[in-house]
């Protein structure tokens, strides 16, 4: 990736920051590079030109950033983000102990605005995000052993997120599938971050109760969970090469080609992708 | 038809071996062998059809003939009529009836039914019961071209590879390559091994 190519990346990144500022100040503090990737792949496939500004940055104190300035891209993905980061905060309240759940009780009520803000946007998303997530519930409660029954709400919701993107129906169907494999693809890696924690505390963790993980030590674990994640990059890619004339490629590209497959990589080698995926891509030396 | 040039994403001045090059390119991303039964297999398809078209015209305008050397043709499936309607709503994008259909049949389950299971999961994405059914596919029939395909198709990219990755890079496990910690550090060791042996590298330190 050229410097000039990751340089958007970040300006992506920070004009999403900005925007969310405008559906709540908390809202700023959920953002991810999951998020960055979807308000990118929106500016692709919609050919948005949009100019970079540079400014002085609230997280980095004074130091001037670049960032894009508002489009729809950016606004369809600061609402997507709210609507998605408002069920996950619910969710951890209903059935996580200790620390996540305290600090998602902080964070539930100033959320609540941007998220009804959000809603009124794309009522649908907010209620195919709300079904999704009670889905969700359910196969952790039940203690589901399939990894694809699992992964299958957070990739729904994705999917239905990613088909947004595009009016053109084959354009919507090719993006509703990457969408569904690019958050089963989230789903997993989360599994897989939190795999040694689970393991040790006996919480819930689909890719522990896979077939053939009886009684088996974490690195048989990780090796089988392997499969999942490069069957669904392996599909994902046969998904992205039906979408042409995309702008913004090589980033685009980066991301797909590299940047998942080395989180996928580091995550295997049970190394931790710490907090919500906040660093910036040059910190980690990688995209997502 | 829209300019066949574009179609192959060359221009009109390149040479054949160039238009040869990008079809074939092109034609790695869109064949059926590679995309498989999901459920985007129809624009796949006709992706791979108008590339067909695009190079065949420009093949006919340069010289009057020259097929393409992989056209792809739709193979016709045997088997019962029951399972062609399962098929058929798989093609449909109906899985729901498809699957439903599926598990009514309680005898027999042979290799198409496991084949048929495994292209349900796999349209919907759960791509690990996909690979499950697909191999059980092949195991009860092991000759069958149309299961082999769908499991290797998977099992490539079981192995990494993913559809339209050129990254010169290769190995993804190291994004940088051999980047400059991993230079020094070659270096250093190397300095360390010359001088046990008496000698020198790196003469500063």
């Amino acid at each position: 990736m050229k410097i000039c190519d990751y340089e958007l990346y970040k300006a992506v990144y920070c004009g999403l920051c900005k925007e969310l500022a405008s559906f709540g100040i908390a809202s700023r503090m959920t953002l991810s590079y999951d998020f960055a990737f979807l308000a990118l792949l929106y500016m692709a496939v919609n050919k948005t030109v949009t100019e970079i500004r540079r400014e002085p940055c609230m997280a980095h104190a004074i130091k001037k950033t670049s960032y894009v300035c508002h489009s729809d891209a950016l606004q369809f993905t600061a609402a997507a983000e709210c609507i998605s980061v408002y069920h996950k905060i619910k969710d951890d309240i209903e059935d996580d102990g200790g620390i996540k759940r305290l600090s998602a009780k902080t964070l539930f009520v100033p959320m609540k605005k941007p998220y009804e803000k959000a809603k009124k946007f794309y009522p649908d998303l907010a209620k195919i995000t709300e079904e999704n997530m009670s889905l969700q519930h359910k196969t952790e409660s039940g203690k589901c052993p399939s990894v694809d029954r699992a992964a299958e709400p957070t990739a729904a919701i994705m999917s239905a997120m990613a088909a947004r993107i595009s009016d053109n129906p084959e354009k919507k169907r090719i993006l509703a599938r990457m969408g569904y494999l690019l958050g089963r693809f989230i789903y997993l890696a989360d599994a897989l971050d939190d795999v040694e924690k689970d393991f040790r505390s006996g919480n819930y963790n689909p890719l522990l109760l896979q077939e053939g993980c009886e009684n088996c030590n974490l690195e048989n674990i990780r090796k089988i969970a392997r499969d999942s994640i490069y069957f669904t990059l392996g599909e994902l890619s046969n998904a992205y090469v039906l979408l042409d004339d995309l702008m913004y490629k090589p980033i685009i590209d980066n991301v797909i080609y590299m940047g998942l497959p080395y989180v996928a990589e580091k995550l295997l080698r049970g190394e931790k992708i710490s907090g919500p995926r906040k660093h910036s891509p040059a910190e980690r030396n990688e995209i997502i | 038809m829209s300019d066949p040039y574009r179609v192959l994403g060359v221009s009109p001045t390149a040479t054949d071996d160039e238009i040869r090059e990008a079809y074939r390119n092109l034609a790695a991303k869109y064949h059926p062998d590679v995309q498989g039964k999901g459920p985007l297999a129809d624009i796949a398809q006709s992706k791979m059809q108008e590339l067909n078209e695009a190079y065949d015209k420009i093949m006919d305008m340069r010289r009057g003939g020259g097929k393409p050397s992989s056209e792809y043709t739709q193979q016709s499936h045997g088997g019962s009529s029951l399972f062609a309607e399962i098929r058929r709503q798989i093609q449909l994008g109906n899985l729901a009836i498809a699957d439903d259909m599926l598990e009514r049949i309680d005898v027999d389950r042979n290799a198409e039914w496991s084949f048929l299971k495994g292209s349900v999961c796999y349209a919907r994405g759960w791509l690990n019961d996909a690979y499950h059914f697909f191999s059980n596919a092949v195991k009860l029939s092991p000759d069958n071209p149309e299961y082999r395909a769908a499991l290797s198709n998977m099992n490539s990219a079981k192995e990494g590879k993913m559809n339209g990755d050129n990254s010169p890079y290769g190995d993804k496990t190291r994004l940088c390559g051999a980047g400059i910690c991993d230079t020094c550090q070659l270096l250093i060791c190397a300095d360390c091994c010359c001088e046990c042996m008496g000698g020198d590298l790196i003469p500063c330190c």
